[in-house]
């Protein structure tokens, strides 16, 4: 017979349970970007959210890194801080060690190794990377979540990404389309696709909507724009 | 991975002015390897009823053969052509009857009612819930580009040779960045006196 | 500081308030200085337990796609060594890319093909190349492609059963004439004459096989390449977008064409219809 009574806190008495640990979350929204001869244009929808709640309508998503070069990201928001921060501060650097300012191509090329750096423990981040080239052409670089690197014309990225990428091979890249000649598209152009394939993307993903931050870049500078979308 | 994306495919429906137009790619494949490029997954139930079955190719012949047989018992019974809406009605039954136990299909419905000859489209999920938008329907694994695609090119009161144009684009472009579906595809347009069968040249990669 | 030291927190460095932004700076892309060195997981095993972390706190899937798939293929002849690639990329079921360069060019007298995660091939190519020039300025003369190779391989061997997925051919030219090397992440290495590597490998080879001699000509080796490409981005699901054919000399690489797999698709098709009528 035991002697130590066994007390009885039944407050205390649970079941163990496993702990986990989540590091990624999933911020939503969309990036959209678009290269022409002399320009290019970044857009980027404005909602933080995660899962059926919204954080923010007014997020700015796009992370200007010099006079012509750009940054869009969409995910998971804490590792996109932690990147652009890093990021700025390379950029910084280098702006000091060398006394030019970094080319979008070789900040294109750093992005790719920086997003290696962390190949077993991933930035949980669609990155579209925009700018001038060193001719002054537009150029878009797109990246998977462990850094590589794809130089392209136009490029949907984010929880929109695969609604929207179709569309522009169609309209951009002119894909499926008999009898047309390939032309490069106007700024003019380029920025209405820009405003309509958000609109679609607003209509069926609700991680996309509220509004929209668009980068014009051109070889005069950055010019910022907003287009509103549907915030239900 | 699901298993509705075991063998591929892509679905749409639209409506247009007095027609409806349903298409579909032509791949049947397991998983990465493609077996055939003339797989149909449209099948014709009717002079204007026409029903898409993506999903798991077993279940897409087999629920198109239940439906063939519940659809003839009906117009048996009753001597009358089932109309779309009921049509729908009866495979959204039918595949509720097996709630716990689903066919992995994603059936898209397309028609016109045989006396108004009112378009008409739905969608379902796998066990039965109706959808019946007034613009169009997706189905199949190419379901999130073709919404994108949809959504942009689909325009009210489209005549059908603007309609066959429309669906055409939205397919192709939507399955030719979806790597388990497309090699080819097939547009039904259907319209009060006919109903135009046409294969679309596509890429076969 | 001893209680520091007793609690085990001397290495939780990064949660040290001073200079932490340099600090950052520096943990962040170690790789920049030392190529071969990436980041270090907060959790052992990483090719196991990344795959763990796919909920976020309201228990949402996360799904980290890499851009995957490949059909690409090598083979020796009398002529050099002839390589092939298509250039789809795709995340899941998602094409990513139509437009990938499978075939990374290291030097002029070697060329890498990338097949598995691209990521992975492009970084670890891009380590390679630098690697051997600077053999070449130290040594006054071109790396071998046995060398290269074991390069390659012992750098990845490091990282093996953490997750890298690399399939790679690494053809040259040194002064022991044409060589192909087959290197994988699993740490594999070696020569041979024909090979096929990713998802449409096993279309590619039975073409390959079929048609292979040592006896080739130019133009038909380059047409055997690409018609084993094009039958694997056929039947293979993750395989398509553009067949891109380079060949290796004796006076290095030369780019021979890129072909659209639609338009290589209707040409043969034609050219099969053609032979049936007659």
């Amino acid at each position: 017979m035991s002697l130590v009574v066994k007390p009885n806190f039944p407050d205390y008495q649970t079941a163990p349970v496993q702990r986990g640990f989540n590091p990624y979350a999933d911020n939503g929204g969309s990036v959209v970007a678009i290269a022409g001869d002399d320009f290019v244009i970044i857009g980027a929808d404005t909602r933080l959210s995660a899962g059926f709640s919204i954080y923010t309508r007014e997020q700015n998503k796009l992370f200007p890194l010099s006079s012509t070069t750009v940054l869009g990201c969409s995910g998971c928001w804490c590792d996109t801080l932690t990147l652009t921060r890093i990021l700025k501060s390379r950029m910084q650097m280098y702006q000091q060690e060398h006394n030019k300012t970094m080319s979008t191509t070789a900040c294109a090329q750093m992005l790719s190794t920086m997003l290696y750096y962390k190949r077993f423990f991933p930035y949980y981040i669609s990155n579209v990377l925009v700018g001038l080239d060193n001719d002054g052409k537009g150029v878009v670089y797109s990246y998977d979540p462990i850094g590589h690197c794809e130089k392209r014309t136009h490029r949907a990225g984010g929880s929109a990404g695969a609604l929207l990428q179709p569309l522009l091979d169609n309209q951009i890249g002119k894909k499926n389309m008999l009898n047309v000649k390939e032309e490069p598209v106007s700024q003019q152009r380029a920025l209405s696709i820009i405003k309509d394939v958000f609109i679609s993307a607003a209509e069926r993903d609700i991680y996309t909507g509220d509004s929209i931050l668009i980068n014009i870049i051109t070889k005069d500078g950055i010019k910022e724009e907003t287009f509103q979308l549907r915030k239900d | 991975m699901s298993i509705l994306a075991y063998n591929g495919g892509a679905m749409v429906a639209m409506k247009g002015e007095n027609c409806v137009a349903i298409a579909a790619d032509r791949r049947f494949g397991i998983q990465a390897q493609t077996l055939a490029t003339n797989f149909e997954k449209v099948f014709e139930m009717g002079p204007h009823l026409y029903v898409g079955l993506p999903g798991l190719a077993t279940d897409t012949q087999t629920v198109r053969e239940k439906l063939r047989f519940r659809k003839n018992l009906y117009e048996l019974k009753e001597n009358r052509l089932m109309s779309p809406k009921v049509f729908s009605a009866m495979l959204s039954h039918m595949l509720y009857e097996k709630r716990f136990g689903p066919f992995f299909v994603e059936p898209v419905v397309a028609g016109l009612d045989p006396k108004t000859y009112e378009p008409f489209i739905c969608n379902m999920d796998l066990i039965g819930c109706i959808n019946q938008p007034k613009d169009f329907v997706v189905g199949g694994t190419a379901s999130a580009q073709l919404y994108g695609m949809c959504e942009a090119l689909w325009e009210p009161n489209l005549g059908p040779e603007d309609l066959f144009e429309t669906i055409s684009q939205a397919l192709i472009n939507a399955f030719d960045r979806d790597a388990v579906s497309g090699w080819g595809a097939t547009v039904y347009i259907i319209e009060k006196d006919k109903v135009t069968i046409k294969n679309l040249k596509t890429r076969m990669d | 500081m001893s209680l520091l030291e007793m609690c085990g927190m001397e290495n939780a460095g990064s949660f040290r308030s001073e200079n932490s932004l340099s600090q950052d700076i520096s943990q962040f892309c170690r790789n920049f200085e030392s190529n071969i060195q990436l980041g270090v997981p907060p959790f052992a095993n990483p090719a196991q337990n990344l795959a763990q972390l796919n909920k976020d706190d309201a228990g949402r899937d996360i799904k980290i796609e890499f851009d995957h798939g490949t059909t690409t293929l090598g083979f020796m002849y009398q002529g050099g060594v002839v390589l092939a690639v298509d250039s789809r990329a795709t995340g899941g079921q998602f094409i990513g890319s139509q437009t990938m360069k499978k075939i990374v060019e290291i030097n002029d007298f070697l060329l890498g093909t990338l097949a598995g995660g691209a990521a992975d091939c492009v970084y670890w190519d891009r380590v390679l190349a630098k690697q051997c020039r600077l053999y070449e300025l130290r040594n006054r003369e071109r790396i071998s492609v046995a060398a290269a190779s074991k390069l390659m391989s012992n750098m990845v061997y490091n990282y093996k059963n953490m997750g890298l997925s690399i399939g790679m051919m690494l053809a040259g030219w040194d002064k022991r004439g044409p060589q192909l090397y087959y290197i994988d992440s699993e740490g594999t290495r070696t020569p041979g004459k024909v090979f096929s590597v990713g998802s449409g490998s096993i279309y590619a080879f039975g073409v390959l096989d079929s048609g292979y001699k040592w006896d080739l000509t130019d133009a038909e080796a380059y047409d055997l390449g690409r018609r084993a490409i094009y039958h694997a981005t056929h039947r293979d699901a993750y395989s398509g977008g553009i067949v891109r054919v380079y060949h290796m000399k004796q006076s290095g690489w030369i780019h021979i064409d890129n072909n659209d797999c639609n338009d290589l698709h209707y040409k043969y098709q034609a050219e099969k219809q053609a032979i049936q009528s007659v």
